[in-house]
């Protein structure tokens, strides 16, 4: 009897985080906001790059988050990384938030689907998990003149008549789609590069 | 590789951790929800005198500095009617970027150079948080400077080969240039992973059971007196924000 629950345990252990996997997770996650900053303060000068910095963080990113995912491989990964993702991004609106949240969990599913196992799964986690990158957005959905008042103080008055110039109903759908095609072609650079650099090294 | 953030014993005051990430979010949300300049120069003003008593005056003095620089730079900006349009507003809109998120960066700044990753760590447990919530944030904490190091080190490996960063090489080679910042940024950040995880390990961070401090760990006065002022400082700013707004500014 007191054999089997040790064995239990261990079976328990394998599949819950251990602290090096939460180390893993919290040092990939410094590393996507930095990434994601340093792209989108590159480009956030200049409205039509900013409205598609979803596209660009995507193609960026995705290496990062593949690596970390792979590297983890239990629950747990992509919703730390979509955790920190959303406090350093969307802390200020609540919606924003609950949405990079609900989108983290969405991505997980897609890997339990793949019971941390499959890499197309893998891959195609991440096209949800860039779902995120609207939710800094969500301000300009929900609170258009709110977000235009701020633009204006922030950079100048033609800048946010640009912004809002785009910033009509479909702008979400559009962004969701600028999302989704960033990460596709973002998963697809991923996996050529994990295949190249990391699989040869046996990091993953 | 070793566990600490940053050397604090030299500060006047010595502030608790959780303090220090109340903070932050305050300054998050004082960059995202007002728009008021004066109160982002009080606010930023208040954390360089901060970063000054918890030990850091030299690095506390250069970001005023920096900061009234460009608080400067932009109202001459402003002030400047006569020069061409473009260069002004490009100027004045990068000068505003900057005065805007400085007090995010600041706030990120005291939290990682004036405090111990063990104090934070044993600080949030106090709080009866999970070290399984706690264990990520230090590491993302821990891990932002090296990450902005490393990316300083590749850049200059990078112009050591003739590998250039400019927009019209990123343009022109989009995936090339991907691939020769990632994977060097990549591997050497999965190496400190491994050794930081190595050192947890070995200061038996994988055992489930309440761990002990050195630490001692209390909210004090002064904590309290600070998350008062603060919430003050953020609450008129964004009123006066809301006050001015499409109008002139304070």
């Amino acid at each position: 009897m007191a054999r089997k629950e040790v064995v239990n345990a261990n079976v328990q252990s394998d599949k819950k985080l251990r602290t090096k996997d939460l180390i893993f997770a919290g040092a990939f996650g410094a590393i996507y906001v930095v990434l994601m900053l340093i792209v989108v303060m590159g480009t956030g000068a200049i409205p039509i790059l900013y409205i598609g910095s979803p596209f660009l963080v995507g193609v960026v990113c995705a290496t990062v988050y593949e690596l970390c995912v792979l590297k983890v491989r239990k629950f747990g990964a992509a919703l730390i990384l979509g955790v920190l993702f959303a406090i350093t991004t969307s802390s200020a609106y609540l919606p924003g938030l609950i949405i990079a949240i609900v989108v983290a969990l969405l991505a997980e599913l897609v890997m339990i689907i793949g019971k941390y196992q499959s890499k197309k799964m893998f891959l195609v986690s991440f096209i949800v998990f860039n779902l995120n990158m609207v939710c800094p957005f969500t301000n300009l959905y929900f609170r258009r003149d709110a977000f235009l008042a701020m633009a204006t103080e922030y950079y100048s008055a033609d800048y946010a008549n640009t912004v809002a110039s785009f910033a009509t109903g479909w702008l979400p759908v559009v962004q969701i789609g600028l999302a989704i095609l960033g990460a596709a072609i973002g998963v697809l650079i991923a996996s050529k590069l994990i295949k190249k650099h990391f699989e040869r090294a046996g990091i993953v | 590789m070793d566990l600490v953030f940053n050397d604090t014993d030299k500060g006047i005051i010595k502030i608790d951790p959780r303090t220090k990430f109340f903070m932050f979010l305050a300054s998050g949300c004082l960059t995202l929800s007002s728009f008021s300049d004066l109160g982002t120069i009080v606010f930023t003003a208040f954390l360089c005198v901060i970063l000054g008593l918890c030990g850091k005056p030299v690095l506390a003095l250069k970001a005023a500095g920096v900061f009234f620089l460009t608080v400067f730079f932009r109202f001459t900006m402003d002030a400047s009617l006569g020069a061409p349009k473009v260069i002004v507003g490009i100027l004045s809109m990068l000068s505003t970027a900057v005065m805007f998120s400085f007090p995010m960066i600041l706030s990120l700044i005291i939290i990682v150079k004036t405090t111990k990753i063990s104090h934070f760590i044993s600080a949030f447990q106090a709080m009866k948080l999970p070290i399984k919530v706690i264990v990520p944030f230090a590491v993302f904490f821990r891990f932002l400077p090296t990450v902005s190091d490393e990316w300083t080190g590749i850049r200059k490996a990078m112009a050591f080969r003739g590998i250039s960063l400019s927009p019209a090489e990123v343009i022109k080679h989009p995936w090339r240039t991907i691939e020769y910042i990632l994977i060097p940024m990549l591997f050497a950040s999965i190496n400190v992973m491994d050794e930081l995880a190595a050192a947890t390990m070995a200061r038996g961070m994988d055992v489930d059971i309440k761990r002990s401090s050195y630490e001692e760990v209390k909210l004090k006065a002064i904590d309290y007196i600070l998350m008062v002022l603060l919430i003050a400082m953020v609450a008129v700013s964004i009123i006066l924000g809301n006050m001015v707004k499409g109008g002139s500014t304070i």
